[in-house]
């Protein structure tokens, strides 16, 4: 895990600096780096019926989720 | 129900308005303004300021959410899992002023489950149902145009339980805006109602405590590496003790027929850690990646990984199919039905904790004109329109290695006032 966090720190501090004027692209509501909110019950759903959670946006306490 | 809900937050959005007017009358040093006076007039028209208020922003969600399955926890790993929920939530944010804003949301989750019906062990032939409400409400403060910082608190309920929370957050980026930085810690205080199964009510106190209570921080890096890429990590670390497992899961044993009721430790340490990798294709191509590895001291290891790919069919309209892909090692604690032995201290019999791979795959269809979907006329003068900014449908099937299969359709509307 360690290793993955370095790798992927390493990738994000080695590039170029894009201007404001450059960011068509990553400007595109598509590009948000984040889950998207017509997700939000989904990640939650996933929480329950698996034994993963966290680092997705998703629910990480309150409420049970047993049913 | 829904009702209610938006009454609340229309009469909320007055407050807000209420409050906003009053902060932008009040001045900020009485005694100097009085001192001048004479020159107020002239003040006012040369910090006369045209521009409109920001935009409240209002997101509405809703999901029906349907799954079945054989491995009920309730019946100790045998049975049925179908359920049925259905969910909304409205999220609003209100800027109160440029640096402050506020934000609320607020909903419910209405399920009915077979499985919960047969804690009474009497199958009634209609399945369980309850609502569980939610709700919190923060503020977000802009420290400087770099860096802001937000507070908030929240609670839930469902028929057995209670939840209480709070959380701050703290954000900062790179003057070119090409990196940010993001920290937040959340606590949640949470209770139990204690439901036993029937079978094993009059037995006395079966689980330690009935309390629950769940800590995490996160620490999210996100960075342009170049014109068409971006990428972010997220680091996160969740803590919690108390009631770990739940009073109404039967767990059978090889030596006996009688259940007992699941038992837990009573603290668990998850540690995830994703990653999201966004690269614009070409102008009508998009690919997102994510991948998660996830790790628990109760001996889960998980991988998760996904991609999605926004297909733009015109500026406005895009199409997302979608895979989505997880694998699991068991808990330390799982076993299947009447595979557990009365030497063990930890059992339990519920799948989710079992060694299980997920596929998901469905499809999603956003469309967001600049000018909005719909525009319709509010009484209110400084915020005269309100606009349907996009709406956002997604549909899932989800399929578990252990034979659980869900299907899962949501839809999201924003608007702008």
């Amino acid at each position: 895990m360690i290793l993955l966090f370095a790798l992927a720190m390493s990738a994000m501090t080695s590039c170029v600096s894009v201007k404001e004027y450059q960011k068509m692209y990553l400007n595109d509501a598509e590009m948000e780096l984040a889950a998207r909110k017509v997700e939000y019950f989904e990640t939650n759903f996933q929480t329950y019926r698996e034994g993963a959670s966290g680092a997705n946006g998703g629910k990480v306490g309150g409420g049970c989720g047993c049913n | 129900m829904q009702l209610t809900i938006i009454s609340l937050f229309f009469c909320l959005f007055l407050f807000a308005q209420e409050v906003k007017a009053q902060l932008r009358n009040m001045p900020l040093f009485p005694e100097k303004d009085n001192k001048k006076k004479g020159t107020q007039i002239e003040l006012d028209s040369t910090t006369y300021d045209p521009s409109p208020p920001d935009p409240i922003e209002l997101d509405f969600l809703t999901s029906y959410y349907a799954q079945d399955g054989n491995n009920g926890a309730v019946t100790g790993g045998i049975g049925t899992e179908k359920l049925t929920d259905y969910t909304s939530k409205v999220i609003l944010k209100i800027p109160m002023t440029k640096e402050l804003g506020l934000n609320v949301d607020a909903g419910f989750d209405y399920y009915s489950s077979a499985s919960t019906d047969l804690i009474d062990n009497v199958f009634s032939g209609e399945s369980s149902s309850d609502m569980r409400v939610h709700g919190n409400v923060g503020v977000s403060y802009k420290l400087s145009p770099q860096q802001t910082f937000g507070l908030r608190v929240g609670g839930s309920r469902e028929y057995d339980y209670t939840s209480f929370n709070t959380g701050f957050n703290y954000g900062w980026e790179s003057k070119d805006h090409n990196t940010s930085i993001g920290v937040s810690g959340q606590a949640f205080i949470d209770k139990w109602k204690l439901i036993y199964p029937t079978e094993l009510r009059r037995q006395g106190a079966l689980v330690p405590t009935d309390k629950r209570q769940s800590y995490n921080g996160s620490l999210t890096i996100s960075h342009v590496l170049n014109k068409r890429m971006q990428a972010s990590v997220q680091l996160e670390g969740i803590y919690m003790n108390g009631l770990l497992s739940t009073p109404f899961h039967r767990v059978f044993f090889q030596e006996q027929d009688a259940a007992k009721v699941e038992q837990l430790p009573g603290t668990r340490l998850k540690i995830p850690i994703g990653v999201r990798f966004n690269y614009h294709a070409t102008d009508w191509l998009i690919a997102k990646l994510y991948y998660r590895y996830y790790w628990d001291d109760w001996g889960v290891t998980a991988h998760t990984a996904s991609v999605e790919l926004p297909v733009k069919i015109n500026r406005f309209l895009s199409v997302y199919p979608f895979y989505r892909y997880h694998t699991q090692t068991a808990a330390d604690y799982f076993q299947p039905y009447k595979q557990h032995t009365l030497d063990e201290e930890f059992y339990t019999s519920d799948y989710d904790l079992s060694k299980l791979q997920s596929h998901t795959y469905g499809a999603g269809i956003r469309y967001s004109p600049v000018n909005g979907l719909a525009r319709m006329k509010l009484p209110f003068k400084e915020r005269p329109v309100l606009m349907v900014k996009s709406i956002d449908v997604k549909y899932s099937h989800y399929d578990r290695s252990t034979g659980l299969k869900a299907d899962i359709i949501s839809l999201g509307l924003s608007f702008s006032f």
